[in-house]
């Protein structure tokens, strides 16, 4: 795979607020890269830098190889973006919109254009400023997927939408995208989990890990030992171990690098016997949330 | 440009609305204007109202739309749906180029024409070059800044406070210190400075379109336009008039020989010199000048001047480059006025004073005359436009109309009536000093929204008159002349102004 999205020590400041600090994040082409975060992380700063909507302080974004202050017309042709704060023109109806759009692009597929509209229950002839939250994020994306996007771009797309629509619009990105590398960000993880290859986890302008989602979850465990005996607290936990908890005889941890023998060999050496160790395997929201309360107590 | 046409008919499609109303707004210019022309025929009847109002709602409209069709794609931001779709920034300045072309400049370009050709000059002959002269600085004045402005803008909200706030300001100058706008004024050579905001407000707009449609810095692009502004402002008011009379002297057509104009006290009208006593204490100064040597039909018109009072001593005063309207103009007798600080006065007035100085001057020569008669028959008068006169009848008014295309004339224009009924000719309404305003501008068209300018008189003598006069003299050379005058004893001159009753 080639890097279709890449920062290098990407930084930007407002004034004297880093939002973003030395970034350094890869997008390999054909995955479905999920960038998260709490809010106010650096999600969208990150995109509209990618996407030359926004200047960096200091380092570099590349598209396709190509420094993001640097793109042309023609590479928004295979870029499709969709944000939850777009605006649109609101006078044109949906079907002006998409008509308006289509000799922007080479390869606007007119028929695609129709289906999407079907597909997304979009009404053809309702002013774009009549339409619902939801209705607006569909024709958003209905108008970046006719032309089959080498890279589509979702900047918190789900925010705001019930369930229903969500999954529709996790559908129809999914169906029409081709192959195309996606990179959504969003600060819910369970709208991302489903469907992320790769995961980003960017916290206070920094990238705290970027993997594969397989890799991620396996090496995130959270575990509960019960000890025979009450043992007082390890001087120093291991570095791995993340919202770390001890009672009289129960230890509980997160282990962000969980790897069965070394785990096991770590746990003896710090409590010796032990009478019963839980080893549970964390959903992405979970791994989240102790990221995020990890970096809490670590600012 | 495929791509630019396709954006253009898309704000067509939008902004059908206030395109309708501007076109709306240049026919009824184009009505009124027009129907200027037939004012002689009918004076009595006012149509100044539906002229003015006119007038006020055309740059409205104008500006209406050239904020309309530049927010249509609002450039400051980055959640604008259009940044990330593939617009060439090139094709979507184009569009609104395209756009402001087709909706303002050639319907205003067609306006001009007609109202020019109804007036009996012709928009494709002498006056194309002020047609078109006039479309650029229409462009430049009422076109480009608002351009720019909404281009640095999101909305009419931020628009109208980016056009409000510098009008403020300049308000609020105005009455703090009026002194710095009423310097700013030069009379016939306003045209340089003129001219010089002109090239800074369209150097900063356009910086400002291709910056923000190339590259969207707004930021920066804002803090031009503030630079721009205090460019101009400073300009305006720090340019000293002799710099503008240098470059007129420089354009001047004809040089005169130096030697042949001389600037004296006006002895002969000693008794004029005075020493005002004025409140503040301070002392205004009038000696009269004179000008002498120059040629036959040649005549001067004082600009300005500057002038110093020196005491034996050594102690002086200075008054610099001051405009004209310092000085009271009486032909070639003139007084100069020159206001003095009250100590400077009363530790020098008993002493024999040396006053030195320049006087810039105007030189006009090649007088002619046109005779103008009277009827419906529009008569051409050369660097002016068209003459025609009319009256007589029951109720003996007569009336003598001047019309100009896209500026004012270049030469100094007077008026008369001439009464021939018995064999003698006798001017009934002889004008001693020209009266039309004049411009030194070598350009063919001066900024304003009108492309003729009108000017008339009357007469209502119980008389039957046979014609209408015009008489022009054209501007030959802009010299400059020292003077000075030995043992001007001040205290001589002394005048108090009467006490004021309670």
């Amino acid at each position: 795979m080639t890097d279709i999205l890449r920062t290098i020590d990407l930084s930007k400041r407002f004034r004297k607020t880093v939002v973003l600090d030395h970034l350094n994040m890869i997008v390999p082409e054909h995955g479905v890269y999920g960038l998260v975060g709490p809010n106010g992380a650096g999600k969208t700063t990150t995109i509209k830098i990618l996407m030359n909507a926004r200047q960096p302080t200091e380092g570099m974004a590349q598209v396709f190889g190509r420094d993001s202050r640097r793109l042309s017309p023609e590479d928004f042709t295979q870029i499709g973006y969709v944000s939850e704060n777009q605006q649109m023109p609101e006078w044109m109806t949906v079907e002006y919109f998409m008509n308006y759009l289509k000799p922007f692009y080479p390869d606007w597929d007119a028929g695609r254009a129709q289906e999407l509209l079907r597909q997304f229950e979009l009404p053809p002839d309702r002013k774009i400023r009549n339409l619902s939250h939801g209705m607006r994020m569909k024709a958003a994306l209905a108008s970046s997927l006719a032309y089959r996007p080498r890279l589509i771009v979702l900047d918190e797309p789900f925010t705001g939408l019930d369930a229903l629509v969500r999954d529709e619009l996790i559908e129809g990105v999914l169906e029409c995208s081709d192959g195309a590398t996606i990179l959504i960000s969003s600060h819910d993880l369970s709208e991302v989990e489903s469907f992320a290859s790769h995961i980003g986890y960017l916290d206070r302008g920094r990238l705290q890990f970027s993997e594969e989602m397989t890799s991620l979850v396996d090496r995130f465990r959270e575990i509960e030992i019960t000890l025979t005996n009450s043992s007082p607290s390890p001087i120093s936990w291991p570095a791995a171990w993340l919202n770390t908890e001890q009672s009289a005889a129960v230890v509980r941890f997160v282990d962000t690098q969980f790897d069965q023998e070394r785990t096991m060999a770590e746990v003896q050496r710090l409590f010796g016997n032990t009478h019963h160790i839980s080893v549970n395997r964390m959903p992405l929201r979970a791994i989240f949330v102790t990221l995020a309360k990890a970096g809490r107590k670590a600012a | 440009m495929r791509q630019a046409l396709h954006i253009f008919k898309k704000d067509v499609r939008h902004l059908w609305f206030e395109v309708a109303v501007a076109i709306t707004v240049v026919a009824a210019f184009t009505f009124t204007g027009a129907r200027r022309a037939l004012w002689l025929a009918d004076p009595v009847t006012n149509r100044i109202a539906a002229w003015t109002l006119v007038m006020i709602l055309l740059p409205l409209a104008w500006w209406t739309l050239i904020a309309r069709v530049i927010h249509d794609e609002v450039l400051p931001g980055d959640n604008q749906f259009w940044i990330t779709r593939p617009y060439s920034w090139k094709s979507l300045l184009g569009a609104k180029a395209l756009f402001i072309l087709a909706f303002i400049s050639i319907p205003m370009l067609l306006a001009d024409g007609v109202i020019v050709r109804a007036h009996g000059l012709h928009p494709l002959g002498a006056e194309l070059p002020g047609l078109l002269w006039s479309q650029v600085l229409l462009a430049i004045v009422f076109v480009l800044p608002i351009a720019a402005l909404s281009a640095l803008t999101t909305g009419f909200v931020q628009l109208i406070f980016a056009i409000l706030t510098p009008c403020v300001i300049a308000l609020g100058v105005a009455i703090v210190a009026p002194e710095v706008v009423l310097t700013g004024f030069l009379g016939a050579s306003d045209w340089v400075k003129m001219y010089y905001v002109f090239l800074v407000i369209s150097v900063a707009a356009s910086a400002i379109l291709f910056w923000q449609y190339s590259v969207r810095r707004t930021s920066a692009a804002r803090s031009l336009a503030v630079a721009a502004g205090i460019l101009a402002v400073l300009g305006m008011t720090l340019i000293p008039w002799s710099a503008a009379f240098r470059i007129q002297s420089w354009l001047s057509k004809q040089r005169v020989d130096q030697p042949m104009a001389h600037v004296d006290f006006d002895s002969g009208n000693k008794w004029l010199t005075r020493a005002v006593i004025e409140r503040g204490d301070r002392v205004r100064v009038e000696v009269p000048l004179s000008i002498t040597g120059l040629p036959p039909g040649m005549l001067a018109k004082p600009e300005g001047f500057s002038v110093q009072l020196q005491a034996p001593d050594g102690r002086m005063s200075y008054a610099d480059q001051l405009p004209l309207k310092y000085a009271s103009n009486m032909g070639q007798e003139f007084s100069l006025q020159v206001t003095v600080d009250g100590a400077f006065y009363r530790r020098v007035k008993n002493e024999p004073m040396k006053v030195r100085g320049s006087l810039y001057m105007t030189l006009f020569g090649n007088r002619q005359t046109v005779r103008v008669p009277f009827g419906d028959r529009s008569v051409p008068v050369s660097r002016v436009g068209v003459c025609s006169a009319s009256g007589g009848g029951n109720l003996q008014s007569y009336f003598l109309i001047c019309s100009s295309a896209f500026r004012f004339p270049p030469v100094l224009v007077s008026y008369r009536f001439i009464q021939s009924a018995k064999e003698a000719v006798e001017d009934v309404w002889p004008s001693t000093q020209p009266r039309r305003v004049i411009s030194y501008s070598p350009l063919p068209a001066e900024l304003g929204i009108s492309p003729v300018s009108q000017d008339f008189t009357f007469s209502t003598v119980r008389v039957p008159l046979s014609e209408g006069r015009v008489d022009t003299v054209e501007p030959i050379a802009h010299i400059r002349r020292n003077f000075e005058i030995e043992n001007l004893r001040l205290g001589d001159f002394e005048v108090r102004p009467a006490p004021v009753s309670p």
